[in-house]
């Protein structure tokens, strides 16, 4: 392989340590976001906001909802930002060995990863 | 859900997320029934939540498994590649596709897995082989420190092209079914590729998050996750994950295949019943 005709970057164990730490840090995000709005959730309810806001009927499913939801500190919205989050730290991690493999000088890696890449957000976006 | 509702759910969570980062499944064996069958959850939402806990199984002990060299993430990358396009080839037959027959078929080859796993029980290392052919070219060879033996473990893929091809089997079962079919990938890594089965499982659950999201965006779109029901999961689930990653270094590959066998099992008997439709 082309292993060495280019000199590595990135050691195998500084890559492991940043896929390692994108995916803690999209856990940690995804577990705080949704702890918060399970202790909102306690004082007005998962449908509630914590401005007095109206209750909402279901939990936000667009975006724009999402934001408007966080905006008026819903609960539910708060847990469903967390879930966005827990969702996409996978994908994360799959671009983050991209550029890994990438720095590591392993050509048939960037292209073995850019495929899955490719193929987890044509499947993603593909479907809606 | 009332707070003791939440509390018994989230207990429950952090047994499927420890078992789950342990074996290298999602834990969904343990999530659907529990939301179905105690606590009367709708199965589509049941589900939804199944597919999340799979995701955070998946990253919560990941985290951990990826530095301490226990995944191997050229092994996993690999595979990613047959069990995405498997899944969506999967995906695309769903419509044509007769489910409870195929629950059957899935549910046979899992048990017969675990007979196979039988005769392996006492093994606590695969016999070891120089890299060679595929192996040696895709780079799908390298060691991992057992903190049991207290040693450097070098080991090597063997038979890459049959595991790849189960890969894609996997992959396909889930975009057909929509589960994360992590019992397969372990079978596939540890039966047919002879990778040590400490790095079969930390390879599976590093595996299996990637085949949950693609499939989780559709689920979340169509509102089958209710976010205040995942919540107590997803929290359990993420705290159970992280003690199994803390745990699974220190256990000898015989104990990790003692925790695989009856997962399997419960997982085969499971996927036979839902194909003559019954249970959850």
């Amino acid at each position: 392989m082309s292993g060495n005709a280019r000199r590595e970057r990135l050691t195998p164990d500084q890559f492991r340590a940043v896929v390692s730490t994108v995916l803690r840090t999209g856990v940690v995000t995804a577990a705080a976001l949704t702890s918060v709005g399970f202790a909102m959730s306690l004082l007005v309810g998962w449908n509630g906001s914590l401005l007095g806001a109206a209750p909402t009927a279901s939990a936000p499913t667009d975006f724009s909802r999402l934001v408007s939801g966080l905006l008026a500190l819903r609960p539910v919205a708060f847990a469903q930002a967390g879930l966005v989050v827990l969702i996409a730290t996978p994908v994360l991690r799959v671009a983050t060995s991209v550029v890994g493999f990438w720095l590591e000088a392993d050509r048939l890696y960037v292209a073995i990863t850019l495929g899955v890449l490719v193929i987890l957000l044509g499947s993603i976006f593909l479907v809606h | 859900m009332t707070l003791g509702a939440d509390g018994a759910i989230f207990a429950i969570s952090i047994l499927a997320g420890l078992i789950g980062a342990l074996a290298g499944v999602g834990g969904g064996i343990l999530i659907v029934p529990t939301l179905t069958l105690l606590f009367g959850i709708d199965i589509r939402l049941a589900i939804g939540a199944s597919i999340v806990s799979v995701i955070a199984t998946s990253s919560g002990a990941a985290a951990a498994y990826v530095r301490d060299r226990m995944t191997d993430m050229r092994v996993g990358m690999f595979l990613e590649l047959a069990t995405t396009t498997g899944a969506v080839v999967g995906a695309l037959l769903a419509a044509i596709v007769a489910q409870a027959f195929l629950y059957i078929l899935l549910g046979l080859v899992l048990l017969g897995s675990a007979l196979m796993q039988v005769l392996r029980l006492g093994e606590e290392m695969p016999p070891e082989v120089e890299p060679s052919g595929l192996a040696a070219r895709l780079r799908l060879a390298s060691s991992y420190p057992d903190a049991r033996l207290g040693r450097e473990v070098s080991y090597a893929a063997r038979r890459v092209p049959l595991g790849f091809v189960l890969m894609w089997g996997a992959g396909l079962v889930s975009g057909l079914l929509g589960i994360g079919s992590g019992a397969l990938k372990v079978v596939a890594m540890d039966g047919a590729m002879r990778l040590p089965m400490k790095v079969s499982s930390a390879t599976s659950n590093f595996m299996i998050g990637v085949t949950a999201a693609a499939s989780a965006g559709i689920y979340l779109g169509r509102g089958d996750v209710d976010p205040t029901l995942v919540a107590p999961v997803a929290l359990g689930v993420l705290a159970g994950a992280m003690l199994g990653a803390r745990l699974l270094p220190r256990l000898a590959n015989r104990q990790v295949r003692w925790i695989f066998l009856p997962v399997l099992v419960v997982i085969g008997i499971q996927t036979l019943l839902r194909g003559f439709g019954v249970g959850a």
